[in-house]
C-alpha cells in the first residue's frame, strides 16, 4: 500500500490523543455535566463561557512556558496578530475576574469547556480535554483552600470516582530555601528539575556544585524525602528549623489546611509531597492534586495563584482547580449501557396520537416514530414499549 | 496501576536483571522461578504481594509512566534519552555501570562542519551537541554502532561503552565523554503518593541493599566498575 492510498481508506482516522464521544456515552457524560453544574452552582460559583479562541498574549499572560509550547497557534486574518485556541481555561477566568467584573469581594467562577492541547499531559491522556474547574478569587487565607478543594473531591464524589487520595505541597518551602541559599534561576530551575523527579543523587551532586551552606543543603536535600502522611509535617518543622520565616510560614498554611480538611473531608486520605512542585512558575501556595488507585496521572489539581490578573489591571488572591470530565466520566461507572426505556409510535395522522406522544415527552418518556418500512428494528431504536390504538385509543403496551 | 496492595516492579532481562536480582534479595524479594530461564513474564515472588515483570530495558520507563509496572529498574541512558516525565528516579543502583561516549576513528576529526554521527540514542546525541554549539546529521542505527565508521556511514558513533574491547576490536577509541550511566530505580508518582506505605518502606530496603552492595565491593578491594 501506498501512503496515498493510507490516505484514502483512513479519511475516518483521527489524530493521535484527539477523541469523540458516542451514544450512548455522550448523553450519560452531559448529565454529569449538567449535574457538575448544578452543584457549583449551589456551593455559590457563577458560570463563565469564555471563547475557544483568543489573543495569544491574553492567554499565555503570566502563565508558565509550558502553556505556550501546549497551545496551537494561528494568525488572525482579520488583524494579522496571533491567536491561540485556548489549552486551559484559567487564565480566561482570571481575566474576567481581573477586567470584566472589578468586584472588590470575593468572586466564584465556575466554568466547563473543550479545550486543546498540542500534547497529551499523561500517558493515554486526551489532547482535546473537557475542562471543567471552579477558582476563587479575592480571599488569600486557607479557608478559601479548604472551600476549593472541598469542591474538588465533592466534584469527584458527584462523578462516581472512588476512593481519591489527596495530595498536598506548597511551592513557597522550596522557593523560600532556594532564596535563602542565594541561589541563581539556573540553579533553582536545574534543583527544581531534579526535585520533581526526587532525584537524590543529583540534588545533592547540584548543591554542592553551588557550593550551598551546610544547613541549607540537609534541608534542600531532604525535601524528596519530605513526603507522606500528616507526620510529614511534624518531621518538616523540626528538619526545615533553621529555614527562614516563609518556609515556616507555609509549612503552617499546610497545617490549617490539613486540620480543616479532616473536619470537612474526615474520610479521604491525605498525602503531603513538599517537594511537589507542580505548576512551580506560576503557583505562588498550596498546590494540591487528587489521584486515584490504578491511574497512572492526577485526576483533577489546583492551587494558589495570587496576583495573575496583575496583568490585566487588577492583582487578586487567586485558587482553584481543574480536570478533564472525560477522565472523570471515565472512571466512574456512569459509561455502562443504559436499560433500554423508549416508546415507538407508529406513523399515523390521528390527531389523538400525536397528542398522546406530546403528552408522553411532557411526561419525560422517550418517545420515537417508526418510520415506514422499519417497524419491527424497535429494539435498535432503544425502545421497550409500543404504542397501540385499541378501540380509538392510544394506549403504551410492552413491546 | 495495578491494585491497592500489591506492588509490581518491572525489570528487563540481561545485565540490570543479573544486577538487580542480588539487591532484591537483600531487600527480601525472591522469585519463586529464576526469571533467566522462565518463559514467564510475570513472576510471583516469596513475598506475596510484590509481582515482577519482565520487560525490554527501553520500555520499563513506559510500563512505569502508564502505571503497568509501579517501580522498574532502567539504565539512565533510557531516562535522558525518552525524557522520562512523571517519573521519579528516588534511586541510583549503582549498577550495570558504563559510560555514553563518542567514539570514532583515533585521531578523527570530532569538531569538522557538520560530521555524521550514527546512534541510537539520537536525542541525546542532538542535545549533546547542539549545547556545544555544534550541528551534526544524525544516523539512527538500532544496534552494531561500531561498524558504521568502518564502511563510511558515520563518522561517529555515540553509544554506550563497558570495557571498551568491542571499540578496540573495531579499530575505534572513545573520543568524548558524555555521561557515566548506572541503573535507576524510578516509581510511578501516582502509585508514590496512594502506595506510599507500601513503596517507601521498599525503597528503603532498597537504599540499604545499595550500601551494603557499595560496602562488600569496597571491602573486596574493587569499585564494581568495569
Amino acid at each position: 500500500m501506498t501512503e496515498h492510498d493510507f490516505a484514502k481508506v483512513n479519511r475516518w482516522l483521527l489524530p493521535d490523543g484527539v477523541d469523540e464521544i458516542l451514544p450512548p456515552q455522550a448523553f450519560a457524560l452531559e448529565r454529569l455535566r449538567r449535574e457538575l453544574l448544578d452543584c457549583y452552582y449551589r456551593w455559590g460559583y457563577d458560570l463563565v463561557m469564555p471563547p475557544t479562541i483568543e489573543y495569544l498574549e491574553a492567554l499565555l499572560t503570566g502563565a508558565a512556558h509550558d502553556l505556550d509550547l501546549q497551545t496551537f497557534k494561528l494568525t488572525d486574518q482579520l488583524t494579522g496578530r496571533m491567536m491561540g485556541v485556548r489549552a486551559d481555561i484559567t487564565p480566561q477566568a482570571a481575566r474576567i475576574d481581573a477586567h470584566q467584573l472589578r468586584r472588590d469581594c470575593p468572586v466564584r467562577l465556575c466554568y466547563l469547556g473543550a479545550v486543546l492541547q498540542t500534547r497529551p499531559e499523561g500517558p493515554g491522556s486526551s489532547r482535546n480535554p473537557l475542562q471543567i474547574g471552579a477558582e476563587l478569587y479575592g480571599h488569600a487565607g486557607f479557608e478559601s483552600e479548604a472551600e476549593i478543594i472541598a469542591l474538588m473531591l465533592e466534584t469527584l464524589r458527584i462523578a462516581g470516582v472512588v476512593q481519591p487520595h489527596l495530595d498536598l505541597g506548597h511551592v513557597g518551602i522550596f522557593r523560600g530555601l532556594t532564596s535563602q541559599a542565594g541561589l541563581g534561576p539556573d540553579a533553582e530551575m536545574r534543583l527544581w528539575d531534579a526535585l520533581q523527579r526526587k532525584a537524590g543523587t543529583e540534588i545533592e551532586a547540584i548543591l554542592a556544585e553551588f557550593d550551598v551552606a551546610e544547613s541549607l543543603y540537609s534541608m534542600l536535600a531532604a525535601l524528596p524525602e519530605l513526603s507522606g502522611g500528616l507526620e510529614v509535617l511534624e518531621r518538616a518543622n523540626a528538619e526545615l528549623m533553621p529555614a527562614q520565616d516563609c518556609v515556616h510560614q507555609a509549612l503552617r498554611e499546610l497545617r490549617s489546611i490539613a486540620n480543616a480538611l479532616q473536619h470537612w473531608l474526615p474520610d479521604v486520605p491525605l498525602h503531603f509531597d513538599l517537594g511537589e512542585l507542580r505548576g512551580y512558575q506560576y503557583h505562588t501556595g498550596v498546590v494540591f492534586a487528587a489521584f486515584v488507585a490504578g491511574h497512572s496521572h492526577e485526576v483533577a489539581r489546583g492551587g494558589r495563584y495570587n496576583h495573575i490578573g496583575r496583568v490585566f489591571g487588577r492583582s487578586r488572591p487567586a485558587t482553584g482547580f481543574s480536570a478533564d470530565l472525560k477522565t472523570l466520566f471515565a472512571l466512574s461507572d456512569r459509561g455502562q449501557q443504559p436499560p433500554v426505556l423508549g416508546i415507538a409510535a407508529p406513523c399515523d395522522d390521528d390527531a389523538a396520537l400525536l397528542a398522546e406522544v406530546s403528552k408522553l415527552r411532557q411526561a419525560g418518556e422517550r418517545v420515537v416514530w417508526l418510520l415506514p418500512g422499519h417497524e419491527a428494528e424497535l429494539h435498535e431504536l432503544g425502545c421497550n414499549r409500543r404504542l397501540v390504538n385499541l378501540g380509538g385509543c392510544w394506549q403504551v403496551k410492552p413491546a | 496501576m495495578s491494585d491497592d496492595d500489591t506492588l509490581v516492579i518491572a525489570l528487563s532481562k540481561g545485565r540490570i536483571l543479573r544486577e538487580t536480582l542480588p539487591l532484591l534479595g537483600h531487600a527480601g524479594i525472591e522469585p519463586v522461578e529464576p526469571p533467566q530461564v522462565s518463559r514467564r513474564l510475570l513472576l510471583a515472588t516469596g513475598v506475596a504481594q510484590v509481582r515482577l515483570v519482565i520487560v525490554r530495558a527501553a520500555d520499563a520507563p513506559t510500563y512505569v509512566e502508564y502505571g503497568g509496572a509501579d517501580v522498574g529498574v532502567t539504565g539512565k541512558d533510557v531516562l535522558m534519552e525518552y525524557g522520562g516525565q512523571g517519573l521519579y528516579e528516588p534511586l541510583d543502583l549503582g549498577i550495570a555501570r558504563c559510560r555514553l561516549v563518542i567514539a570514532g576513528r583515533p585521531g578523527a576529526n570530532v569538531t569538522a562542519r557538520r560530521v555524521r554521527v550514527a546512534t541510537k540514542y539520537v536525542n541525546i546525541t542532538r542535545r549533546y551537541f547542539a549545547e556545544q554549539g555544534r550541528q551534526v546529521e544524525l544516523i539512527k542505527l538500532y544496534g552494531s554502532m561500531e561498524l558504521a565508521p568502518l564502511v563510511g556511514l558515520a563518522d561517529l558513533i555515540v553509544d554506550l561503552v563497558d570495557t571498551g574491547r568491542t571499540l578496540q576490536a573495531n579499530g575505534l577509541a572513545p573520543l568524548e565523554h558524555i555521561a557515566d550511566i548506572s541503573s535507576r530505580l524510578v516509581v510511578n508518582r501516582a502509585a508514590m503518593k496512594t502506595k506510599h506505605r507500601l513503596i517507601k518502606p521498599f525503597l528503603a530496603r532498597m537504599q540499604a541493599a545499595v550500601a551494603a552492595m557499595h560496602r562488600s565491593a569496597a571491602n573486596s578491594g574493587t569499585t564494581g566498575k568495569s
